[in-house]
């Protein structure tokens, strides 16, 4: 499974991932699985602010993934 | 109703963005607009050299629509009109114009009101204060969430 990171989790981990989950693991159990990997991001891939893409789509954390599936992460954005 | 939500790669000139905005604004009563720029300063009171705004290649754009589109929605105004740099900005350059126009004056003050706090918190850019110190990135504060509120 391709994962993305973008903003500050880019910079903590790498700005992509070929990362080996379940077929069928939740957004949540991702988010859990990288954050034991890589434990200087996991404060910021629990945070609710993260939200997560699938298709540039926004997903819930209950969101079932495929293999096949292009998961992003984004760390909290800001404009203006 | 007409809709502008134009993500800028090279330059913002806000006067020129205005005076669209104006001209388009034939017959209405009201035209208010915003400009962001660059602060000098950081939080921690060190000179910035330079900000960055990261971008997605796809849902940036979705967002600046999206978010314009919802202000034209839930206002009475005729015209909205945001455009939003990304990349290298100096100290001083514009970041954002958001501005609407309407038959009256304060849908048009709320449209651009409700604009930038959304804007602030949901539009998809990460930006990153460099200085002399390094870098640092600059995400939404407590009080930006709580001004998105007001418009739950």
């Amino acid at each position: 499974m391709k994962v993305l990171f973008y903003g500050r989790l880019a910079e903590a981990i790498a700005p992509e991932l070929e990362v080996d989950a379940r077929p069928g693991c939740s957004v949540a159990e991702l988010r859990t699985m990288l954050a034991a990997e890589h434990p200087e991001a996991g404060p910021v891939l629990r945070s609710k602010r993260v939200r997560t893409c699938v298709g540039h789509a926004f997903v819930p954390d209950d969101y079932r993934l495929a293999t096949a599936d292009t998961v992003e992460f984004l760390s909290p954005v800001s404009g203006g | 109703m007409s809709i502008v939500a134009h993500l800028e790669q090279a330059s913002l000139r806000p006067e020129q963005e205005l005076a669209a905005l104006v001209a388009q604004a034939s017959g209405d009563g009201a035209v208010v607009s915003f400009v962001g720029l660059a602060r000098a300063e950081s939080k921690s009171g060190g000179p910035v050299e330079r900000l960055i705004l990261e971008h997605h290649s796809i849902l940036t754009q979705q967002s600046l629509n999206e978010i314009a589109v919802a202000a034209g929605e839930r206002f009475d105004v005729s015209h909205v009109r945001v455009v939003h740099r990304c990349g290298e900005i100096a100290p001083g350059e514009p970041i954002v114009f958001a501005g609407a126009a309407a038959r009256h004056r304060r849908a048009a003050f709320d449209a651009a009101d409700y604009l930038m706090d959304r804007l602030k918190t949901e539009a998809v850019f990460w930006k990153r204060e460099v200085g002399e110190a390094g870098s640092a990135w600059i995400e939404p504060t407590a009080a930006d969430h709580a001004d998105r509120e007001r418009w739950s």
